[in-house]
């Protein structure tokens, strides 16, 4: 991994089109301002390590368990082809 | 046509009519292009087959059908990467988990796009809300 130090207001860019500045620093929290491109998914790291578990968790299922599960749902619309 | 074999065996599609997502779901950016099952059983569920890794697969449902209020609507990013305009369908998913206890949960908290003009889907990260990823069924 790569460290680097950083003051307040001061920042590192990634690549060609990513800036990160550090905003404000107060007690053990840091402030970080992110510029990027629009298409550019930005995320907590543990939310986004939150969705990817989840995401990985989702990918194994059994078939009976699905058969099963959708025999007992109730929906609260009505469905729409 | 093509086919795959699928752990639920061998299954027969047509290349032109997949659903892709141009940059996989999240933390599995190479699962591109899926097939829609229809469930073999009625109700909301319905499955999406990987044609990249033919051992994964994922149930989907539509989430306003449990929760009536959950709205997404996409932004111009993701407009264009769903290659649709401002008055284009685009349509809500969310990936349902179904473990063998079969208390299945939805994942409010990462929706997918969909937009049947393109069939094009993004999956997205919903910062706000408070929504998780493993919400159960209300009720």
């Amino acid at each position: 991994m790569l460290v680097l130090t950083r003051k307040l207001g001061e920042g590192i860019v990634v690549g060609d089109d990513i800036t990160i500045t550090v905003v404000e620093i107060k007690g053990g929290t840091v402030r970080l301002g992110i510029e990027a491109p629009r298409s550019t998914q930005i995320h907590r790291q543990e939310v986004y390590r939150r969705i990817v578990a989840e995401n990985r968790d989702a990918a194994h299922w059994e078939m009976v368990d699905l058969e099963a599960v959708s025999a007992s749902l109730t929906v609260l619309k009505k469905e729409t082809p | 046509m093509n086919k795959i074999i699928t752990r639920f065996g061998e299954v027969e599609y047509d290349p032109e009519k997949l659903l892709h997502f141009p940059a996989g779901l999240i933390g599995l950016p190479t699962l591109r292009d899926f097939i829609v099952m229809p469930n073999r059983k009625e109700g909301p569920l319905f499955w999406i087959q990987s044609v990249d890794e033919p051992g994964m697969a994922f149930v989907l449902t539509d989430p306003t059908n449990f929760f009536l209020d959950y709205r997404v609507a996409p932004d111009t990013a993701e407009r264009q990467t769903l290659r649709i305009d401002q008055g284009d369908d685009c349509f809500v998913l969310v990936v349902v988990t179904v473990p063998p206890d079969q208390k299945i949960t939805l994942n409010l908290a990462a929706p997918i796009l969909y937009a049947p003009k393109s069939n094009r889907a993004l999956q997205m990260i919903l910062d706000k809300g408070g929504f998780s990823p493993k919400t159960p069924l209300p009720g």
